[in-house]
């Protein structure tokens, strides 16, 4: 950095400006919104779709969907991972009027695009008709009133992944409660100084707001034209005492986030024995080596007399772009992807989704004990009651990665002795409602 | 002829002229117009229509305001005052070293220590950030075993852990540099020198420090720019150090906010503010530099 001249800060205000520049022409000038216009009637003619995806090998599947149908043929085009350059690459795309049809979105990232008026609303082309092969709670994730901005494509119920042989010889059971949970994490460090339960990552505090979501948090609701900020309620504030309880009593690994490089080699030696994650986190946990056999799965720990079984951690949907002149057959495809069993076994064996967004099928390879896991049916036993047993009131909100920064500014204080996180919530919710008015939005906090 | 004449520098120059205009002014310009700009939307997302309208001075208020960026400014300038100096001070004794007259293998060790210069900050951070990390870092096992634990990932070290980065990829280039400017030192100036009976230190001190002056002020004022335009060396560690916030410094600030929380006008905000801080700062350092020349 050191040798940079003059005009490379220029360059860097260039290139900020640039990026101004194209998304501005989205924001300031969009003659009408897309779902104030007319609905684009079906084409009459074959049609090409494109859709940006990150999943790996999409292709495949889209294939066999083209070959049963040659007037909608549909290409899968890779991009960056979501907050990658994925997300930037769509902004774009959206400011300047081109992009796919169908794009892949988080969906904690939905309401974002929403912002730019960047997604078709599906009831407009007859989504709601489908609304029964998909799990309500991921439907009310997606949904706005009688609006619906995408189709679950891939969820990850949360469960509770361990090191089977630590827990025996520490002696332990796996926590059914927090509270247990608290007392299996201090024998574990009195095991071995070196041992941690399990890591937190700082800079992504996602867990945090899973663990909230499951306790029975509302973090936002919608009041007419008004969103209403919760933060500070009795659920956000127990699940914040409880991780402020956990920080103090050094029960996390703070350096050591979920599948962070350390993470990985701290798994494999035991130093970490478990980790509460995604569906789709078997995937990752099955890379920690010589661990074959070692792990097993057990439901996320619960809240006593109140909240829900599991939450949700990451997941994507399916949506339509705006920019898309082809809607109705962009959805077409869209359901077939996400409701039959062929294409729902394809995307797990060639583009590994984490859970199958159909209540009705979760996957052939899934409903079979796995050696890697002790040979558990894991599955089965935890992910399915897991995916039935989420918080249906849970939405997410249009400024979700400025609320995980400020909640990860949050933790990183708490945990360098600084604000307790409980009591940095009301400052937290103070910031969430400068940013959404910033925005433009209307908002109030709920207290 | 005459008229030939006088339309000939600005053919010339017109494709020069074209692309800096259309890539370098007109988005500047466009900037520094997006930061006074805000936008307000009807219905729950703007669903009912999104307009833009002039915001004054409110995204800059709105940048000054964060904490965190306010920060990443301090932390910035604190870089600054630290690792220039060491670093300057380390490219002049290198370079001294180098070119003294008892100096072995001169070639090779200018090669070496420019080595790093070739490998992209990004690549080098990445390097790094596995010889901080514990568990694959043969330094910190190696100082382990020595009965010293160090991290050179927490909140107080890893500002240090990235100056270590960026003088092992800079000091090399600066160092060359200097170099160059030792080499246009005229044999007789030496010899005058010798005559006169100095040794390598009072050689080192009176001749030649006071002849490199020119190229330490301008690796000093490179060196102050890219201070301020830190970025790669955070984002990268950021993967492996839970002390690094996505508003680390001010580019990362900005960058945040326009690629992250797609907020441009907050963004473009920041970015004027840094290209306004390193303009000013550039020019009081060159100032004071040039009042102790006259």
């Amino acid at each position: 950095m050191t040798v940079t001249s003059r005009r490379a800060v220029l360059e860097a205000v260039t290139t900020v400006g640039l990026g101004a520049a194209l998304a501005a022409c989205g924001a300031g000038t969009a003659a009408q919104p897309v779902n104030a216009q007319p609905t684009i009637p079906a084409a009459t003619g074959p049609v090409k779709l494109t859709y940006w995806t990150w999943l790996k090998d999409l292709q495949s599947v889209c294939d066999v969907w083209n070959a049963d149908h040659p007037d909608i043929q549909v290409e899968a085009v890779w991009i960056g991972a979501g907050n990658s350059g994925g997300y930037s690459k769509m902004y774009s795309a959206l400011a300047a009027g081109g992009g796919g049809d169908i794009a892949q979105v988080e969906f904690q990232l939905l309401p974002s695009f929403l912002l730019q008026n960047g997604l078709v609303d599906l009831s407009r082309y007859g989504f709601r008709d489908h609304l029964d092969s998909f799990r309500p709670a991921d439907i009310s994730r997606v949904s706005v009133g009688d609006s619906v901005f995408g189709v679950p494509q891939d969820t990850g119920p949360m469960g509770l992944f361990y090191r089977r042989d630590v827990f025996e010889e520490v002696g332990v059971t796996p926590p059914a409660t927090w509270q247990e949970w608290l007392d299996v994490a201090r024998a574990v460090r009195q095991s071995d100084p070196a041992r941690h339960l399990e890591g937190f990552n700082v800079n992504d505090p996602g867990n945090f707001t899973s663990y909230c979501m499951q306790a029975g948090a509302e973090w936002f609701t919608v009041d007419g034209e008004e969103w209403v900020v919760d933060l500070t309620g009795e659920p956000t504030r127990m699940v914040a005492q409880f991780l402020d309880q956990a920080f103090g009593e050094d029960l996390f690994d703070l350096s050591l986030g979920a599948f962070t490089p350390g993470w990985y080699a701290a798994a494999a030696d035991g130093r970490i024995s478990s980790v509460i994650t995604g569906s789709w986190g078997d995937a990752l946990v099955e890379s920690v080596g010589g661990t074959e056999g070692k792990w097993a799965v057990a439901p996320m720990p619960r809240w006593p007399d109140t909240g829900f079984a599991s939450a949700t951690l990451g997941g994507s949907t399916a949506a339509v772009m705006s920019t898309s002149q082809h809607p109705h057959e962009a959805l077409e495809f869209i359901l077939w992807m996400s409701t039959t069993p062929e294409a729902i076994d394809l995307m797990i064996k060639n583009s590994g989704i984490g859970w199958s967004p159909s209540p009705d099928f979760i996957g052939t390879v899934r409903q079979q004990p796995v050696a890697f896991f002790s040979g558990q049916n894991y599955n089965e036993e935890v992910f399915v009651p897991a995916a039935d047993g989420q918080n249906p009131d849970w939405i997410w909100s249009p400024i979700y990665l400025e609320l995980n920064d400020a909640l990860s500014t949050a933790v990183r204080t708490a945990t360098s002795g600084g604000t307790s996180l409980a009591d940095a919530l009301p400052g937290v919710q103070d910031r969430v409602l400068d940013i959404m008015r910033h925005k433009g939005l209307r908002v109030r906090s709920a207290s | 002829m005459k008229g030939a004449q006088r339309r000939a520098p600005w053919i010339l120059l017109s494709p020069f002229l074209l692309l800096f205009v259309l890539t370098f002014l007109l988005p500047v310009v466009y900037a520094v117009g997006q930061s006074f700009t805000a936008v307000d939307r009807r219905g729950l997302f703007g669903e009912d229509g999104i307009t833009s309208s002039f915001a004054g001075f409110d995204n800059y208020a709105r940048a000054l305001a964060d904490p965190t960026f306010v920060a990443s400014i301090g932390r910035v300038l604190l870089f600054g005052v630290v690792q220039v100096p060491v670093m300057l001070v380390l490219v002049t004794v290198l370079a001294l070293l180098l070119e003294s007259a008892s100096a072995r293998w001169p070639g090779f060790f200018r090669a070496a220590y420019f080595l790093p210069y070739g490998i992209p900050g990004v690549i080098a951070s990445i390097l790094w950030s596995f010889l901080y990390l514990p568990g694959f870092s043969p330094i910190v096992a190696g100082l382990g075993k020595l009965g010293i634990t160090v991290d050179f990932l927490s909140a107080g070290t890893v500002l240090w852990s990235i100056a270590n980065i960026v003088t092992w990829s800079y000091a090399g280039y600066n160092m060359l540099i200097v170099i160059a400017q030792l080499k246009s030192i005229p044999g007789e100036v030496y010899e005058a020198a010798k005559v006169d009976g100095a040794g390598p230190f009072r050689l080192a001190w009176s001749v030649q420090l006071p002849l490199i002056r020119p190229a330490l002020v301008l690796a000093a004022v490179f060196s102050i720019i890219g201070t301020l335009q830190l970025f790669a060396e955070p984002q990268v560690l950021r993967s492996v150090s839970s002390a690094i916030d996505a508003n680390y410094t001010p580019n990362f600030a900005a960058f945040t906010s326009a690629f992250t929380y797609n907020d441009l006008g907050v963004a473009a905000a920041q970015a004027v503010l840094i290209a306004v801080a390193a303009f000013v700062l550039s020019f009081i350092f060159l100032r004071l530099v040039s009042r102790r020349d006259s």
